[in-house]
C-alpha cells in the first residue's frame, strides 16, 4: 500500500541524505520512504553504503550527515528518532548476563523498570524460540541463539522503525532458514517500518515487499521485490543480482542479461529458440557442482570483429561435455532475457533539482503498484514512460 | 629466626592491644591511599575512556605516555611534587609540602597513568559497535557510555585494585613529600622503613603485616564486588 493512498505519511523517510567521510561521499539518497508495516530490503555489493544508509536513517553513530530524515513525514530529531528506532547489527552485541536480561535491555535503556522490562520482553523470547534459554548466560550461546536474542531485544521495544543490518550473516543454512521464517511471522505482526540490509536476494524475497539496489552509495533501482530481483534495469544491477551479461555486439538488440540457470551451452552451432537468443562462444571450463554443472563460456566468435564479449556462466544439468576450447552456442529462451539500459548514469544532484522544480516526485512507494521496476531517471528524461516488463516477447 | 618470630609476636600484640600509634598510622595510610586512588580514578577513567573511544590528535601519544607512566618510579614523582610544592616553588604558596594533601597529590600522580592505560585497554576489549548498538536500542549517548563502563566493570574494578595497590605500597614519594612526620604524615611504609633503619625489626615486621592485611582487606572487598555478578564459566 502506498503511503499516499492510505493518507498517512510514510513512517520512515529521507530527503537529500548525504554522508561524507574524509571528503568522500559514501551515501547520496535523494528520496526514500518506507511505510509503516512494510519492509524495504537494501541489497548491494560490499562497501556500497548499505550499513551507512541504515545508520544514517537511524541517526546512529557519528557519521557526518546532511539532509533530512523523516519520521511520520516530519523531520526527525536525534531524540525522537532514538525513541522510535530499534536495531539489530550484523554481530549480535549482547551484554553480560542472561538472555532474559539482554532481551529486556532495550526497554531498560528507554527507562522502563527492570521488572516491567523483563515482563514485557518475555513474549518476544517465545516468539523467537529462545524462551528455554532465558536464564542462560549470553556467553554460552551459539551464534544463532545470540542473534535471536539480539532480535528479541530489538522487537521487545516494539519499535516504530526496525533496522536490520544483515541479521543472518554468519549463520548456518538451517539456523538461517528457521530464523528467517520466525522473523517473517514476527514482522507481519509488527506495525513498524523495517529496513533490511542484506547480501542475499533470497532474504529480500522472504521478508521485504520492496527492494532497493544500492550501488556506490546511490539508489540504482527501487521497486517491488519480485520485480526488482527479476528485472534488473542496468548492468551493475544485473551483476549484483547474479545475472550474466550478453553484450549488444553479440545480441544485435542491445545489452541483455539472463540468469546462469537459464543459459544453455551446447557444442557447435545451435539455432536460437523462437524469439530467443543464440550467441557463439568458446568453452572455458566446466565444473560439476553436485547435480548441476557450471559451464563458463568466453563469449564472441573467434577472430570476429566484435572481439571478446566477456564471460558468461551457465548452470545446467545437461552440460555440453566437451573439452575446453570447444566452440559452443549459448541459447536463452525469450522469456528469460532481460533488456538493460546502457546509458544510465546516476546523478543525484540533477535528480534532486528535478524534484525541487516540482516535477512528479518519484518515490518507490508511490510507483510500486505497477509491478514494474522504476529506474532512477537521468536528467533530461524527467517524464518517465512506464516501461513494459523487460522480457522482450 | 628469633627476629621473625618476635616480629610476628610484636605485630599481634600491637594489633590486638590497639596500640594508638599503629592505629593512627594505619588510618592515615588508608585515608591517603584511598583518596589518592579515588582521585586517580576520577581523572584517569575519563581520559582512558576518551583514549579508547575518541580519535583526537595526540591520542596515541597520550596512551604511550600513560603506558610509560605505569612504570613511573615513585621517587621521581616525589621529586617533582616536592619541587612544585617547595616553599619557593611554583605552588609553594599553598604550604602543602609535608602534609597528607601533598602525599595524596603525589600518589594520585603515580596512579593516574596506570588508570588511564588500563581503562583504555579495558574498554578497547569491548566490541567497537557496542555504543552504536546501545544507541540503536534507544540509549542516549551518555546512557550508552554508562552501559559501556558497566559492561567493562570487571576490568575497571581491576583497574581500581591496581591503582590502590600501586599507591598503598609505595614509599619513595610518601617519604619525600610527606616527610614521615610522626602523627602527621607517617604511613605504614615510611614507618616500616624508619623502624628497619633503627634496627627495630619486630616493629617493622608488624607494620609490614598491617600493610599486607590492609591491602588484602581492600582488595578482597573489591574482588568480592567484582566476582559477585561474574558468572562462573
Amino acid at each position: 500500500m502506498s503511503p499516499e493512498s492510505s493518507g498517512e505519511p510514510p513512517r520512515l523517510g529521507c530527503r537529500d541524505l548525504r554522508v561524507r567521510v574524509g571528503g568522500r561521499e559514501l551515501l547520496a539518497v535523494d528520496t526514500l520512504d518506507v511505510a509503516a508495516g512494510q519492509t524495504l530490503a537494501v541489497l548491494g555489493p560490499n562497501g556500497a553504503g548499505k550499513s551507512t544508509l541504515l545508520r544514517a536513517l537511524g541517526m546512529l553513530g557519528r557519521y557526518r550527515r546532511s539532509g533530512t530524515v523523516l519520521l511520520d513525514g516530519v523531520p526527525a530529531e536525534p531524540a525522537t528518532m532514538r525513541v522510535a528506532v530499534a536495531g539489530v547489527l550484523q554481530r549480535p552485541i549482547l551484554r553480560r548476563g542472561s538472555v532474559a536480561e539482554n532481551a529486556a535491555a532495550g526497554l531498560s535503556l528507554r527507562g522502563v523498570g527492570r521488572r516491567e522490562a523483563l515482563r514485557r520482553s518475555e513474549p518476544w523470547l517465545d516468539a523467537l524460540g529462545i524462551a528455554h534459554l532465558a536464564h542462560r548466560d549470553t556467553r554460552t550461546l551459539s551464534g544463532g541463539e545470540a542473534q535471536r536474542t539480539s532480535i528479541a531485544r530489538a522487537l521487545a521495544v516494539e519499535p516504530r522503525v526496525l533496522l536490520l543490518d544483515e541479521p543472518f550473516a554468519g549463520l548456518d543454512a538451517t539456523t538461517r532458514a528457521d530464523l528467517l521464517a520466525d522473523l517473517r511471522v514476527v514482522l507481519d505482526g509488527l506495525h513498524a517500518a523495517t529496513l533490511l540490509v542484506t547480501h542475499d536476494p533470497g532474504e529480500a524475497r522472504a521478508l521485504a515487499e520492496h527492494t532497493m539496489l544500492l550501488i556506490d552509495g546511490r539508489i540504482r533501482q527501487l521497486g517491488p521485490t519480485a520485480s526488482v530481483l527479476d528485472h534488473p534495469v542496468d548492468a551493475p544491477c544485473a551483476r549484483l543480482l547474479g545475472f550474466g551479461l550478453l553484450p549488444p555486439e553479440l545480441t544485435g538488440r542491445g545489452l541483455l542479461a539472463a540468469r546462469p540457470e537459464h543459459c544453455r551451452a551446447a557444442p557447435g552451432e545451435v539455432a536460437a529458440p523462437p524469439d530467443g537468443l543464440a550467441v557463439p562462444g568458446t568453452l572455458r571450463r566446466q565444473v560439476p557442482l553436485g547435480g548441476v554443472t557450471r559451464v563458463d563460456v568466453d563469449l564472441g566468435a573467434p577472430g570476429g570483429s566484435t572481439g571478446s564479449g566477456g564471460q558468461l556462466m551457465c548452470v545446467s544439468s545437461t552440460p555440453p561435455n566437451a573439452p575446453p576450447g570447444t566452440r559452443v552456442t549459448v541459447t536463452v529462451a525469450a522469456a528469460h532475457l532481460r533488456r538493460l539500459d546502457t546509458d544510465r548514469t546516476i546523478n543525484s544532484r540533477l535528480s534532486s533539482r528535478i524534484r525541487r522544480v516540482g516535477r512528479a516526485r518519484r518515490t518507490w512507494a508511490s510507483s510500486g503498484g505497477m509491478g514494474v521496476p522504476q529506474p532512477v531517471r537521468q536528467a533530461g528524461r524527467t517524464r518517465p514512460s512506464p516501461r513494459p516488463p523487460h522480457d522482450l516477447r | 629466626m628469633d627476629v621473625l618470630l618476635d616480629g610476628f609476636a610484636e605485630a599481634l600484640r600491637l594489633l590486638l592491644t590497639g596500640d594508638e600509634d599503629t592505629w593512627t598510622i594505619t588510618a592515615l595510610t588508608l585515608q591517603v591511599s584511598l583518596t589518592a586512588s579515588l582521585l586517580a580514578l576520577l581523572i584517569g577513567i575519563p581520559f582512558g575512556t576518551a583514549a579508547a573511544l575518541v580519535r583526537f590528535p595526540g591520542r596515541r601519544v597520550l596512551l604511550a605516555v600513560a603506558n610509560t607512566g605505569m612504570g613511573l618510579p615513585p621517587v621521581v614523582v616525589g621529586l617533582f611534587v616536592t619541587v612544585l610544592l617547595w616553599r619557593s616553588g611554583p605552588l609553594g604558596g599553598l604550604g602543602l609540602l609535608y602534609t597528607p594533601a601533598a602525599m595524596v597529590i603525589a600518589q594520585a600522580a603515580i596512579a593516574t597513568p596506570i588508570v588511564i592505560a588500563l581503562t583504555a585497554a579495558a574498554l578497547q576489549q569491548i566490541d567497537p559497535e557496542f555504543l552504536v548498538q546501545m544507541q540503536a536500542l534507544g540509549a542516549t549517548r551518555a546512557r550508552a557510555l554508562l552501559a559501556l563502563l558497566d559492561e567493562a566493570r570487571l576490568p575497571l574494578l581491576a583497574v581500581g585494585m591496581a591503582a590502590f595497590g600501586a599507591v598503598v605500597s609505595e614509599v619513595g614519594a610518601a617519604q619525600m613529600v610527606g616527610g614521615n612526620l610522626a602523627g602527621e604524615t607517617r604511613v605504614l611504609t615510611t614507618a616500616a622503613v624508619l623502624a628497619t633503619s633503627r634496627g627495630q625489626f619486630a616493629l617493622a615486621i608488624a607494620f609490614g603485616l598491617v600493610l599486607l592485611t590492609l591491602a588484602f582487606a581492600v582488595n578482597l572487598s573489591i574482588t568480592l564486588a567484582q566476582q559477585q555478578r561474574a558468572p562462573v564459566r
